[in-house]
């Protein structure tokens, strides 16, 4: 047992270095030992992935990295992430020593060879390294040539493929590092809000809050394992970052569009309070313009009119309870205000005007 | 070699000249031709790899100077990157160029080029969803973990949305474009094999828009249907048979595919060649009239092509079986009365043929086939009715029921030297091996074998049985006259079945056999006689353990020395 975690380790740290410029000193030999370690590997994620405690083991080793703290980049791993990585290893390995360029001429020539025997016996081909590269590049043919012909974007966007394929990708791995470490998820969570574009982080982050409870091939590993993680546990993490961070729930309600806010809102009563609260605070810095009839902020970054009925308005056409709870604050900060049917003197009169004659 | 070089050198100037003009099949008209050379030009490309990779780099350049060019605009192209293994031919011409140890700065470049090339093809259109792969990079996830998962998120949302489009009738809203399901439909031509993308096919030939006109491209069918006969793809019936209806030339493709099949397996296995018949999902979809008219006509124009020959007979018969058998498997009451199927036919002919002789005890079995006799009869010999059909027609349709005129044969066999053999089952006997004669010649032909059963009735009881005696009962004619052929094979029939029901005949099968089989084509008959009759005892579940073992053993024992 624990030789193999140590070859998993080392062969973590090979595959780490394939991406690097140190394969320049790779010769054919280092080649055919790596490709032959990660046909090894492979081999054993296919003997071993039934068998709970070795798999265990590995898995927990494998999540060691994920304890590291702090680590410059976005990407804290380059070698193996996870059990499943070990199923196509090889093809991992390929990949990346493919595309470096690093790699001498004389190592890439015998690489190409191993990778691209030619044809042979047909019907072995699945299994092959050879098939899955083909298999793999023909996928990505098929996904551009879907995306710029009959493809577009959902306009909801939770159902969106692209986006719902990536907060099950987010899920997963907030899975595995929650796994590893209890403090993992947080940590990570906040790297990747440092180093990656923030709106499709926010976006990505609203699409995993609404995927349906227990993806199916979840269910299947948890199946096989015996293992029963609870399906609500997946976005839990993910709100509690969410919710801790003043910065982030604040970017969040304020550029994601209405709609999408109202279904989270929907699913996470939690989330519901931080964004009335935050709907109200808004409202507040708005003051009456009585020349221009207009309700206005004062600071460049303050809500507009518009936006914020908007938003209500969209809040109001939630199903119950959420819909309820809105008109409840609404007419509570109304009566605050002093309780005016009169428009202009409160902006929560004006609103809830606003909105029974819009609806 | 040298001749096939040549070759190569004309197709490769074609095809660069087609790769420059379909650049990377971004408009209708380049997407349109693309899809129409897709198989050609691969095979184009496996010709060009045998030929480059007995070369070394530098070779290669010498001998097509243009070799880069041709392939970049290859990798250039998304749908020749989709389809098949295109994708797989272009990285081994590729691997060709490289060179192991480059000895100039000419050598190095080309070097670098290819390998800029063959990341190109596996980390291909990475520009187009950069945020996708930022975020997965960060998580640490590498295109080869999430291409699978996003491409099946992908197809499923769009299978929705074709969907939706039978719930929302009238909902514009929700409907998808005309124009995007013919895009869609166009992007699959290339994928159809790819198994992703099967739930997307299958959407797609079950989607129904609001357009009179057909709205999904035509080559789109003729991928599916390809990919289908090859089995490649795996689609359920009811797809296949949206794809039969909506576009005919595959329809007669797969009858046509069928019957090359069974005329190059093995013949005379109907087993075999109901497995074939079933596999191919045609029977199924024949439940639906159209579809059953299409075949049927492939049937008799074969059967007149052939001149009636016993192979395509036996198909047919198979077919209908299996047709029948699937028209019942659908519970409730059918869906089209049985005019839609045999609009020539007389109804209740049909309804008294399409009657099981499962369902009939063995013992009134006559009762069925005098009824089918004489209303053959009827409509064939009375000539003031010309709307059912003429003789060729009502014989047509009796024989996709061939089995009727076999268990006629076997009881007029089974009851010989009994009573006076039925002239009703002499007549259907008649009818079904010569249609085209006249009463007159019909009646000689009754008569004929009348006298054969007579014959053979007494040699059972005589002392002096031998094959030779059989044999000559059969064989010769009561004039002298010889025979005309259709008879002949009539009367072999007889004998056959003799041998196989009679206990006095079972003792010379071997020997009349043997003396029988003067051609290859009548040990043909013969075999396909034994096997027919098998296969027809097996459906009926017909008890007779010393007929059945005599006919297993005769047909292993002829088979072995064909």
């Amino acid at each position: 047992m624990d030789s193999l975690l140590q070859q998993l380790e080392r062969f973590s740290e090979v595959l780490a270095v394939s991406r690097t410029t140190h394969v320049s000193t790779w010769d054919a030999a280092t080649v055919r030992r790596a490709l032959q370690w990660a046909r090894y590997l492979r081999h054993v994620h296919r003997r071993f992935g039934r068998h709970a405690r070795i798999r265990k083991a590995l898995e927990r080793r494998l999540q060691n990295q994920w304890k590291q703290e702090g680590g410059s980049g976005p990407a804290p791993a380059l070698g193996l992430t996870n059990f499943q990585a070990l199923g196509h290893c090889d093809l991992l390995l390929s990949l990346r020593l493919l595309a470096n360029r690093a790699l001498g001429d004389a190592a890439f020539h015998y690489l190409l060879q191993e990778l691209f025997p030619g044809p042979g016996v047909p019907g072995a081909e699945e299994g092959t390294l050879q098939g899955s590269l083909a298999l793999l590049a023909r996928r990505r043919a098929a996904v551009h040539m879907l995306r710029s012909s009959a493809y577009r974007e959902n306009p909801v966007l939770q159902e969106d493929s692209l986006m719902k394929t990536q907060a099950e990708l987010l899920l997963e791995r907030l899975q595995e590092v929650g796994e590893a470490h209890a403090e993992g998820p947080g940590r990570f969570l906040s790297r990747l809000w440092e180093h990656l574009p923030h709106n499709n982080f926010l976006k990505v982050t609203a699409a995993a809050l609404l995927l349906p409870p227990s993806s199916p091939r979840h269910q299947e590993e948890e199946s096989e394992l015996g293992n029963p993680r609870r399906a609500g546990e997946r976005g839990r993490e993910l709100l509690h970052w969410l919710l801790g961070k003043s910065e982030v729930i604040v970017a969040f309600c304020r550029n994601l569009p209405a709609g999408l806010l109202t279904s989270v809102a929907g699913r996470h009563p939690e989330v519901s309070r931080v964004y009335l609260g935050l709907l109200t605070d808004w409202g507040r810095h708005l003051h009456y313009d009585l020349q221009k009839g207009i309700w206005i902020g004062t600071e460049s970054q303050d809500v507009p009119w518009e936006e914020l009925y908007g938003r209500f308005q969209s809040l109001c056409q939630a199903p119950p309870p959420l819909k309820d709870e809105v008109l409840t604050t609404l007419k509570s900060c109304k009566a605050q205000d002093g309780d005016f049917e009169v428009p202009g003197l409160s902006i929560w009169t004006d609103l809830l005007l606003a909105l029974e004659s819009g609806a | 070699m040298a001749q096939d070089s040549v070759g190569l050198s004309s197709d490769y100037q074609f095809w660069i000249q087609k790769l420059s003009v379909w650049k990377q099949a971004s408009t209708l008209e380049t997407q349109q031709d693309t899809c129409l050379y897709l198989p050609q030009f691969q095979e184009f490309l496996r010709q060009m790899y045998e030929a480059l990779k007995e070369m070394d780099s530098n070779t290669v350049i010498e001998r097509f100077p243009t070799i880069g060019q041709l392939l970049a605009k290859a990798c250039r192209n998304p749908f020749i990157l989709a389809y098949d293994e295109s994708q797989k031919i272009l990285i081994w011409c590729l691997c060709c160029l490289i060179n192991k140890d480059p000895q100039n700065s000419g050598e190095s470049q080309l070097n670098s080029w290819t390998r800029g090339l063959l990341s190109h093809i596996l980390a291909a259109f990475r520009s187009d969803i950069k945020e996708v792969d930022l975020f997965t990079q960060g998580l640490g996830y590498a295109p080869a973990d999430y291409y699978p998962g996003l491409l099946k998120n992908m197809v499923l949302s769009l299978v929705s949305e074709l969907r939706e489009n039978h719930l929302n009738g009238f909902n514009t809203q929700s409907r998808m474009a005309p124009e995007r399901v013919r895009s869609l439909s166009r992007v699959c031509v290339p994928l159809v094999t790819l198994p992703d993308f099967e739930p997307l096919v299958e959407a797609l030939l079950t989607y129904h828009g609001q357009e009179p006109q057909e709205v999904l491209w035509p080559e789109f069918f003729g991928a599916v249907n390809e990919a289908f006969l090859l089995k490649k793809i795996c689609l359920p019936v009811s797809a296949v048979l949206c794809l039969w209806l909506r576009h005919l030339p595959s329809l007669e493709k797969a009858v046509l595919h069928l019957f090359e099949k069974l005329v190059s397996s093995e013949r005379n296995c109907l087993r075999r060649i109901e497995c074939f018949m079933k596999d191919s999902l045609l029977p199924e979809a024949a439940c639906h009239p159209a579809i059953f008219r299409v075949v049927d006509e492939m049937f008799r124009y074969a059967l007149l092509e052939t001149e009636g020959a016993p192979e395509v007979l036996a198909a047919m018969q198979v077919f209908t079986r299996c047709f029948v058998e699937a028209l019942e498997k659908e519970n409730q009451q059918p869906k089209f009365a049985l005019k839609t199927y045999f609009p020539y036919a007389s109804p209740s002919l049909v309804m008294v043929l399409l009657q099981r002789p499962k369902d009939i005890p063995q013992g009134l079995w006559h009762r069925p086939l005098k009824r089918i006799s004489e209303m053959l009869k009827e409509i064939v010999e009375d000539e003031t009715q010309g709307s059912s059909g003429g003789p060729f027609e009502n014989w047509f349709l009796l024989a996709h029921f061939g089995g009727w005129a076999d268990i006629a044969a076997e009881q007029l066999l089974t009851s010989v030297g009994d009573a006076e053999p039925p002239e009703a089952l002499l007549w259907l006997l008649a009818f079904s091996s010569s249609p085209g004669d006249g009463p007159q010649q019909r009646a000689q032909t009754m008569v004929e074998v009348k006298a054969v059963l007579s014959h053979l009735g007494r040699l059972l009881r005589s002392p002096t049985l031998s094959a030779g005696n059989l044999l000559a009962a059969a064989e010769e004619s009561r004039e002298g006259d010889p025979r005309p052929p259709a008879c002949q094979q009539l009367t072999r029939r007889l004998l056959l079945n003799f041998l196989l029901w009679a206990p006095g005949g079972r003792a010379m099968a071997r020997d009349v056999i043997t003396l029988m089989a003067r051609t290859d084509e009548i040990m043909h008959e013969i075999v396909g006689f034994l096997d027919q009759t098998l296969y027809r005892w097996d459906h009926l579940g017909v008890d007779a353990p010393g007929s059945r073992k005599l006919a297993r053993e005769l047909l292993a024992e002829l088979r072995g020395q064909a």
